[in-house]
C-alpha cells in the first residue's frame, strides 16, 4: 500500500471517528437505542482509566478497554492521536493551511504535557481528579455539551422561529421540526451556567493551532504524553533511508514538528502521530516505518522531563492537592451544591472524572457542570440546578451513563426513594405566604405518589376585606427527595420562593446515606 | 388493591388492525353497511358488533335530542364508540377532509396511564380511529406537559403508540405557533396566547381524564384547556374565572371525558395505585360544561362544587343543570 493511500485512509478514519463521536453524542440522550455505548471513547482512554482507578482506588472494568489503546501504541505509536482522537481530527481541520507564526515555540515546551501527565497521575494517587478536565475526550464532550451544541441549537431554532412568522411555511417547518430538529436537539432550550468559560477554553485550544499546528497535541495533551511515553517502545517507528535528498518537505509539513533537519530528518516516536504526511509527500520515497524490537526503546530527548522536573512536578502536585484541601467545601457542603441522584452514596468527587456524560443526557438539563460553586477542586463536576431543570422523576439516565460509578448504580425505584436535597419555602417571598395570593403550583407539580408538599386551608380577609380561603404550601420533610420540580415551576421572579438545599446533616445520618 | 386491566395494549393494537381491515373490506363492498344505532341497556347476549362497524358513516343523525351520553363498561374503545354513537356518531362532528386536533391530558412524563394522571391511551386511539374513519384528512394529538419533555410524556402515557397505530400523529407543541388572540367574551382576561393550530383546526376534540387536583378540586374538560396556552402560571392568579374565559375562546367541538380510571387523590400528578379508582365511565357531549358537570359526579360532587364549571355556566358556555337536558346513560 502506498504512503498516499495510507494517508487517505487516515483522513477517512479521522472523519469516521469524529462522525462516530458526534453520533454517540447525539444518541446518548436516547438511552439504550444504540448498540454502542455512548461512553465508547472514554472506554478507550487510558488516561481516564488510570486517574479514575487510582483516585477511586477501585478497578473499573468498563475502562479496561483502554488497554487496547495502550497496546496499539506499543505497535503503531501514537495512532490514537493521528487517526482516532476526535479532538485531534478537529484540530487538523481547523488548522490554517500555511503556518501563521513563522517559528513555533521551542521544543522545550513539549515538556509541559509530560509534567501535566505526572501531576495528573500524582494527584490521582492522592485522590484528586480535578485535572481530569484536561483529558481531550473530556474537553470535546464538555465543549459540545455545554457550548457548541447549545449554541448551534440556538442558531437553528432562532432561524426556525423567524421562518415561523410566515404561516404558509408552517407545514414544511413542522415536518422539519419533527423529523430533524427535535431528534437532533431535543425539545428543551439549552442553557448552561458555565457555557462561556467552557467555550473560551475550547476556542483557545482550537485557536492555538494558529501558533503551531496541533499545538494542543504537541505541548499540552496529557493523554498524548501518556501514549507518547509508551510509543517510544513501539514496534513500527519512522525512519529515513539514504535516498533522502534533504529537500526538507517532510519537516515543513509535519503537524507535530518533530522532524529534525539537524538530525538527518529523524523524528521522535513519542511525538510522531503516524499521520503519514511525510511519507506521502516525500518526492523520493525515502520515509518508511520498519519494525523495531520493543525491548530497544528510543532514547530520551532533551525535552523529556528530567529527574529534577519529575520531582518538582510531584512536589507541586502534593502542594496543589494540599491547597485544595484547604477549600471550605471540605468542612461544609455548600448549601446549593446538590449532586446527581445517589451521588451522596459514593466518594463522589474522587470517582467522578468530569466527563460530562451525565450533563449531556440529563433530559431537563438541570445537571450543569459547576464552575467554582464547589471550590476549584470540583470544577466541571455535575450539580443539579433545579431552577434551570428539575431532576426528572421517571428518569435514571445519568445513573445509566456514568462510566465510573460516581453516580452509583441504583434501580429507578431506589433513585425515586433516595433524597438528594430538601426543599424549603421562603415565606417572605412565597406568593401565598407573603402576599395572600392564590397559588399552589409547587404542590401541583410535586411528582411523588404522596405529595411532599401539603396545602393547608387558611381562611382570611384579603386587602379588600373579602374572606378568602388560601391554600398554604408546606414541605413534608420525610417525603421530599429534593428533585426540585417545585423550584423549577415556582412562579416568582428570579430565584424561586421554594428552593432545594443540600440535605441536613441529620438527614444524611438518619436516612443512612 | 388489585387492578384488572380490561384491555391491554397488545389487544388494542390487534383490534385496531382488525378494525382497519374491516374498514378496508367495507370499502370494497361499495355501499356502506348500515349499523343500527346502539340502544341503551342493550341485552348482554346481543351479538357483538363487527369490530370497526360502529365507525361506519351514519347516514342520518338519529340521535334525537340526546345531549350527552354516559357509558359504563370495561372496554374503553367500545365505550368510546358507543358514547359517540349515542350522541349522533362522529360524523356529526367530523367531516371528510377535516384537520382535527385531539387534546388529551398528558400532564407529565412521571407515570404510565394506569396511574390515571394521563388520559387513557385506548380512549384517545379510538377517537383517532373514528376521526380517520369519518374521513378526517389529518388527526393530530398534542399536549404541553409541565413535567418532563413532550416526547417522553407521549411515550410514557402510551398515547403515542395507540395514536400512531390508529393513523394519527403526535405533534410536539412548538413555541413558535403560539399567538396572542383576543377573548371577546372573557370576564377577567381579554387576551391570551393560544396555540394557533388549535384555534384554526376544523375540529378540536377535548379528551380530559377526570382526576383530583389540589388547587381546583378536580381537573376536567375546562381545566384541560390549560394545555392550549402559554403562561399557564398566570392563570393561577384567578384560576376558576380564567379557565372559564379560556373555554369561551377555545370552544371544543366535542368533549370526551375519560372516566375509566379516576385519580381520587394526590392529583394532578398521581403516582399511587391506591388513589386510582376504576370508575369505568366515558362521557361524551358537545357541551363542555355538561360533560364536566357529569364527570364531577364520579367524585361525589356536582358542577356547582367546582369553581370553573360554575363560572363557565354563568358565562353561558353550557348547561350545568343536568336535569334540564337529555342524558343517555347505559352500561355495556
Amino acid at each position: 500500500m502506498s504512503a498516499k493511500t495510507i494517508r487517505t485512509l487516515r483522513k477517512i478514519t479521522q472523519m469516521l471517528s469524529f462522525g462516530l463521536f458526534m453520533y454517540l453524542f447525539v444518541q446518548a440522550v436516547y438511552l439504550g437505542r444504540s448498540p454502542l455505548e455512548s461512553d465508547l471513547f472514554y472506554r478507550l482512554d487510558p488516561l481516564i482509566a488510570a486517574t479514575a482507578m487510582l483516585a477511586g482506588r477501585t478497578v473499573i472494568f468498563g475502562l479496561l478497554y483502554s488497554l487496547i489503546n495502550l497496546l496499539a501504541s506499543l505497535v503503531f505509536g501514537r495512532v490514537w492521536c493521528g487517526w482516532l482522537c476526535p479532538l485531534g481530527a478537529l484540530l487538523d481541520w481547523v488548522s490554517p493551511r500555511k503556518p501563521v507564526v513563522k517559528n513555533p515555540p521551542s521544543d522545550k515546551w513539549r515538556t509541559v504535557k509530560y509534567v501535566l501527565l505526572i501531576i495528573l497521575l500524582g494527584a490521582a494517587v492522592l485522590g484528586s481528579q480535578t485535572l481530569a478536565v484536561t483529558d481531550p475526550v473530556s474537553i470535546l464532550t464538555r465543549s459540545m455539551t455545554a457550548a457548541v451544541w447549545p449554541a448551534l441549537r440556538y442558531l437553528v431554532f432562532g432561524l426556525e422561529s423567524f421562518l415561523y412568522r410566515f404561516e404558509s411555511l408552517w407545514p414544511a417547518l413542522d415536518w422539519l421540526n419533527a423529523r430533524l430538529l427535535l431528534p437532533l436537539f431535543q425539545g428543551i432550550e439549552s442553557v448552561f451556567t458555565s457555557a462561556l468559560p467552557i467555550a473560551l477554553f475550547f476556542i483557545l485550544i482550537l485557536g492555538a493551532s494558529w501558533i503551531a499546528e496541533r499545538f494542543w497535541c504537541r505541548y499540552l495533551c496529557p493523554l498524548g504524553a501518556m501514549l507518547g511515553t509508551v510509543s517510544r517502545a513501539s514496534i513500527f517507528r519512522r525512519e529515513v533511508t539514504d535516498a533522502c535528498t534533504s529537500c526538507g518537505t517532510c519537516a515543513a509539513g509535519c503537524p507535530t514538528g518533530t522532524i529534525d533537519k539537524e538530525k538527518g530528518f529523524a523524528s521522535d516516536p513519542a511525538e510522531c502521530i503516524y499521520c503519514y504526511d511525510c511519507a506521502a509527500d516525500c518526492p523520493v520515497g525515502a520515509i518508511h516505518f520498519p519494525a523495531h524490537s520493543p525491548l530497544k526503546p528510543e532514547g530520551s530527548r532533551e525535552y523529556d522531563p528530567g529527574r529534577r522536573q519529575v520531582l518538582a512536578a510531584l512536589g507541586g502536585t502534593v502542594a496543589g492537592v494540599s491547597l485544595l484541601g484547604v477549600e471550605t467545601i471540605n468542612r461544609r457542603q455548600p448549601e446549593r451544591m446538590v449532586r446527581p441522584p445517589g451521588a451522596l452514596l459514593t466518594d463522589f468527587t474522587s470517582v467522578c472524572m468530569r466527563c460530562g456524560e451525565c450533563v449531556r443526557v440529563c433530559p431537563t438539563q438541570g445537571l450543569q457542570p459547576s464552575l467554582l460553586e464547589g471550590g476549584l477542586q470540583n470544577i466541571f463536576t455535575p450539580r443539579l440546578v433545579p431552577r434551570l431543570g428539575a431532576c426528572s422523576y421517571p428518569c435514571s439516565a445519568c445513573i445509566q451513563v456514568c462510566p465510573t460509578g460516581a453516580i452509583p448504580p441504583q434501580t429507578l425505584e431506589e433513585k425515586q426513594r433516595t433524597p438528594i436535597g430538601l426543599a424549603a419555602i421562603d415565606t417572605d417571598r412565597c406568593l401565598v405566604w407573603a402576599y395572600d395570593t392564590i397559588c399552589s403550583i409547587c404542590e401541583e407539580v410535586c411528582p411523588l405518589p404522596e405529595k411532599a408538599i401539603t396545602l393547608e386551608d387558611v381562611e382570611m380577609e384579603d386587602a379588600q376585606g373579602n374572606m378568602v380561603v388560601l391554600k398554604r404550601p408546606s414541605v413534608v420533610r420525610d417525603l421530599c427527595i429534593g428533585c426540585g420540580a417545585c423550584e423549577y415551576h415556582c412562579p416568582v421572579g428570579g430565584e424561586a420562593a421554594i428552593q432545594v438545599f443540600t440535605l441536613p446533616d441529620t438527614d444524611v445520618y438518619l436516612r443512612g446515606i | 388493591m388489585t387492578k384488572r386491566t380490561p384491555l391491554n395494549r397488545r389487544d388494542f393494537l390487534r383490534k385496531l388492525g382488525l378494525a382497519g381491515a374491516g374498514l378496508a373490506l367495507s370499502g370494497c363492498a361499495g355501499e356502506p353497511v348500515q349499523q343500527p344505532l346502539p340502544t341503551p341497556f342493550s341485552e348482554s347476549n346481543s351479538p357483538t358488533p363487527v369490530p370497526g362497524g360502529t365507525s361506519e358513516p351514519t347516514p342520518s343523525p338519529s340521535y334525537g335530542d340526546i345531549y350527552m351520553s354516559v357509558v359504563h363498561g370495561e372496554e374503553p374503545e367500545e365505550m368510546v364508540r358507543r358514547a359517540l354513537a349515542a350522541i349522533g356518531g362522529i360524523e356529526r362532528f367530523i367531516s371528510s377532509g377535516d384537520d382535527v386536533i385531539i387534546k388529551p391530558n398528558i400532564c407529565t412524563d412521571y407515570y404510565s396511564y394506569e396511574y390515571a394522571a394521563t388520559t387513557n391511551p385506548f380512549v384517545v386511539g379510538t377517537l383517532v380511529q373514528l376521526c380517520r374513519g369519518a374521513g378526517a384528512n389529518r388527526v393530530r394529538v398534542m399536549d404541553n406537559p409541565f413535567g418532563g419533555t413532550s416526547q417522553n410524556a407521549y411515550r410514557r402515557s402510551g398515547i403515542e403508540e395507540t395514536v400512531t397505530a390508529a393513523g394519527g400523529e403526535m405533534e410536539v407543541m412548538n413555541s413558535n405557533k403560539f399567538r396572542a388572540n383576543p377573548i371577546p367574551d372573557g370576564v377577567d382576561i381579554k387576551e391570551w396566547v393560544f396555540y394557533q393550530d388549535i384555534l384554526d383546526a376544523d375540529a378540536f376534540i377535548n379528551v380530559p381524564i377526570a382526576k383530583h387536583h389540589g388547587t381546583t378540586g378536580l381537573t376536567l374538560g375546562c381545566k384541560n384547556l390549560m394545555g392550549t396556552i402559554l403562561n399557564r402560571g398566570q392563570i393561577h392568579a384567578n384560576i376558576h374565572q380564567r379557565i372559564a374565559d379560556l373555554a369561551s375562546r377555545v370552544r371544543p367541538t366535542l368533549t370526551v371525558v375519560d372516566g375509566v380510571r379516576t385519580l381520587m387523590a394526590n392529583g394532578p400528578t398521581g403516582g399511587n395505585l391506591d388513589d386510582v379508582k376504576m370508575s369505568n365511565t366515558v362521557i361524551a357531549s358537545a357541551d363542555i360544561v355538561a360533560a364536566d358537570s357529569q364527570a364531577a359526579t364520579l367524585f361525589g360532587k356536582t358542577g356547582a362544587d367546582i369553581g370553573y364549571i360554575s363560572a363557565a355556566a354563568a358565562m353561558g358556555l353550557g348547561v350545568m343543570d343536568l336535569s334540564s337536558v337529555k342524558v343517555e346513560e347505559f352500561s355495556l
